[in-house]
């Protein structure tokens, strides 16, 4: 199975030089890494070519790496029923940089990336109805990238002056509880509760010795 | 119940030989004189009880366990709850499953529609204060947020015996604080 | 005669409609009682799952794929637990393997039963749902042996499933099985050739298989219009591979076919019930790897080691080394995928969920397109949409 991916993997990759930047078999799924302006035409190809014939676009999504530049993945996963097996195209792109759409190649392309744009704020050049779609009426910030609080920024509640229901910043009884669970020898990732008034002193301390 | 003619007893009678005497002391009075005497605001807390129509507010998981609660092997039908599409048509409002952000002007609009007295049942955990989505960016932390809660029934989901159960209790309530005009 | 104006007018349907089946808001174009233009508002059930899940760890994450599709709940759980074990590279042993494939299918007749009569009701068939729930009752009282709950399991987990199944349960589900089939065919002589059934579901919202593949339709909606794909048969995941059963389909890709693919599939399931029943293997029902699934109460009690895994498993979880997956099953209303990406910790670092119904709402215009109001009813119905996976 992984060898017959990894050929389909080199196949695509020799078909499409320009476009494809990379393919790898991880865990008995075929990934290959696309250039973001060409995806329509890898897409167009992945369905059409008499070796592939990936015929359902199953999903479209975004994924957030904010230290990374660009920040954000476009993850296709698309299914042939021909072949039975299964293929997952990656782009990259940033806030700025459009990934053209192709709802051109799958109708179904839609929605997902329309969640994508509702969810992340990647938005898709060329998309017929660019809308939001999952997130409230006249809602601000994009939830799904990480630095998007949990809790978000809003809440409603029912006024009875004025006979509506408004919006309100959030205002929480209890906060969200989020422990950091990972052991200092497998990394920390922030600081230990106490660690920053260490630092503090520190700085005290060589301001008076200067 | 309600109607009580001789004993200005506010409780309200269990089954049983006292009951049966009372019922047949008012039919043999409805027989004798043509009619009864009772307190009005009593009898209609007593109608109003009879018949509960809510209206079907299924938003999520609770809805099924809502639609079991009407179907054959709890048969709400048995305590006169019938469930209506209409708000215009109904005297109880059954929020059963999460209220986000996005449904929430709809639902208060939907509320507005119904006629008073109405009643709020607030069913699960999502409609009671959020739940396991209390945290999240687009839901409203408890339905007691946008309408006036009377019963709130625990659970994720309450299973169709809790739902019953949340039902009888706001019948009771009714009875207990329930006057003509609210 | 002076020429008048003729304007379409736009339709609000929803969110408060009983046959929208949750909130669906559509906002139609009509052209008199003819629809030009359907456009599906949803999110009014978005709850923020993923984002959720991206907070907790794997074991306080399963839960939400219940609250996903609450008509069918333990399909859900599938996938992620599927996604998970593919991560950690763990084995399921083939009790566990079997408990899954026994409540999978007891979720697909529990979506299939509500599916076909709720969908019955909407075309103006009381009878059916008063029918038929009481065997969703049955089957949700199953649930509740096996996981405590009616509906909202938590009860497959990576590695197996929580913990085994209490005695006689087994039997009491083969005597259930054994009935079944009888309403079923009740049903069947309520609907079936039922001619108000007929008038309003055949020839409506037909669609072809080419229209399927672009659309992204999977399950009995893509099966209806003729293609012969299950994920069971095809891409076979725990004990599917062991399993005799077919593949339904239908030819029209209507209403109607997609409601007798769903009413035979329910016989189909009968009989994977029937194998699992017939072949349940003995021996654990979860992994024995102590550092993902928790140690029983009773070991608890007496070993100290089990106790710190036990501490450890339910505040911690367990770290899923870095990777990602899209794993996909056969859930009622078609392929449910889960796209887990793990960085490593003990909480998922992105998990996209791809609901099946998200693919098929979003073909509504094409359906509707040319038919009358109430049709769009019978499209909706026939798509078996539930909003918790959709909106998420």
């Amino acid at each position: 199975m992984d060898l017959a991916l990894k050929e389909l993997g080199n196949y695509i990759a020799g078909q499409l030089p320009k476009d494809v930047s990379g393919t790898t078999v991880k865990l008995g799924e075929l990934l290959v890494f696309a250039k973001a302006e060409s995806i329509t035409r890898v897409l167009a190809f992945l369905r059409d070519d008499v070796n592939c014939r990936f015929k359902q676009l199953v999903d479209v999504c975004g994924v957030d790496y904010p230290e990374r530049t660009p920040r954000f993945d476009v993850v296709y996963n698309l299914l042939s029923l021909i072949n039975n097996n299964r293929i997952r195209v990656k782009v990259e792109t940033d806030e700025a940089t459009p990934v053209p759409t192709v709802t051109g190649v799958f109708s179904s392309a839609n929605w997902w990336e329309r969640e994508a744009w509702d969810l992340f704020g990647i938005s898709f050049s060329g998309h017929p109805d660019l809308r939001r779609i999952l997130t409230d009426y006249g809602f601000d910030g994009h939830p799904l990238r990480k630095d998007f609080p949990l809790t978000g920024y809003v809440e409603v509640r029912y006024n009875d002056e004025l006979k509506r229901v408004v919006y309100e910043p959030v205002k929480l009884t209890q906060e969200f509880r989020s422990f950091d669970f990972l052991s200092p020898w497998e990394g920390v990732q922030g600081l230990l509760p106490g660690d920053e008034k260490v630092e503090a002193d520190d700085d005290d301390v060589a301001k008076g010795g200067a | 119940m309600g109607v009580d003619p001789t004993a200005a007893s506010t409780k309200q009678l269990p089954s049983g030989p006292a009951h049966d005497a009372l019922l047949k002391q008012i039919t043999g009075e409805l027989h004798d004189k043509g009619f009864v005497v009772a307190n009005i605001d009593k009898l209609a807390n007593w109608a109003r009880t009879g018949s509960l129509w809510p209206m079907t507010f299924g938003l999520a998981c609770c809805a099924v366990e809502m639609i079991h609660a009407y179907m054959s092997r709890y048969d709400l039908d048995r305590f006169g709850v019938v469930p209506r599409p209409s708000p215009r048509q109904s005297d109880v409002i059954i929020v059963a499953g999460t209220l986000t952000n996005k449904m929430a002007p709809a639902f208060r609009k939907v509320y507005d529609q119904m006629a008073e007295p109405r009643y709020v049942i607030s069913m699960g955990s999502c409609a009671n204060g959020g739940g396991y989505y209390h945290y999240s960016y687009s839901v409203v932390r408890g339905c007691d947020r946008v309408v006036p809660v009377d019963v709130y029934v625990p659970g994720c989901p309450p299973t169709a015996e809790a739902l019953i159960y949340g039902i009888l209790q706001l019948k009771k309530k009714i009875n207990r604080t329930g006057v003509l005009w609210r | 005669m002076a020429e008048t104006q003729i304007r379409n007018f736009n339709l609000n349907f929803g969110p408060q409609h009983p046959s929208a089946h949750g909130v669906l808001r559509m906002v139609l174009e009509m052209d008199g009682e003819v629809i030009t233009r359907a456009d599906p508002h949803i999110g009014l059930l978005h709850r923020g799952t993923e984002k959720l899940i991206e907070y907790k760890n794997y074991v306080q994450a399963l839960p939400y794929f219940d609250r996903l599709d609450y008509v069918s709940p333990q399909n859900q759980e599938h996938a992620f637990a599927l996604a998970v074990e593919k991560l950690l590279g763990l084995e399921v042993p083939p009790r566990g393997q079997y408990i899954r494939v026994l409540f999978a299918e007891i979720g697909r007749v529990l979506n299939h039963i509500f599916t076909v009569c709720a969908y019955a009701m909407d075309t103006g068939a009381m009878t059916p749902m008063l029918w038929m729930f009481e065997d969703r009752e049955t089957l949700m009282e199953f649930c509740e042996r096996a996981s405590g709950a009616r509906m909202h399991m938590n009860y497959f987990r990576p590695g197996g499933v929580s913990h085994d199944l209490p005695p006689a349960l087994l039997e009491d589900i083969d005597a259930w099985a054994d009935t079944f089939p009888k309403m079923i065919d009740d049903c069947e002589t309520l609907l079936t050739e039922n001619r108000i059934f007929k008038q309003r579901t055949v020839d409506i919202g037909a669609i072809t298989a080419e229209q399927c593949f672009d659309w992204g339709f999977t399950g009995p909606n893509l099966r209806a219009a003729g293609v012969a794909w299950d994920l069971r048969k095809s891409q076979p995941y725990d004990a599917y591979a062991k399993m005799d059963f077919d593949v339904v389909i239908a030819k029209h890709g209507d209403c109607y076919d997609r409601y007798l693919v769903r009413i035979h599939e329910m016989r189909q399931s009968l009989r994977i019930i029937k194998q699992c029943l017939a072949d349940m293997p003995g021996g654990r029902c979860k992994s024995d790897d102590r550092k993902i699934s928790p140690p029983s109460r009773a070991e608890m009690k007496n070993s100290m080691e089990a106790m710190i895994h036990h501490f450890k498993l339910y505040t911690e979880g367990y770290h899923v080394p870095a990777g990602e997956t899209y794993t996909a099953v056969e859930a009622p209303k078609g392929e449910f995928g889960v796209y887990l990406v793990s960085d490593g910790t003990n909480k998922p670092y992105r998990c996209k969920i791809r609901a099946p119904g998200f693919a098929h709402l979003q073909a509504m215009d094409l359906l509707s397109n040319g038919h009358m109001l109430a049709d769009l009813v019978a499209n909706i119905g026939s798509l078996d949409i539930v909003f918790g996976e959709i909106d998420r």
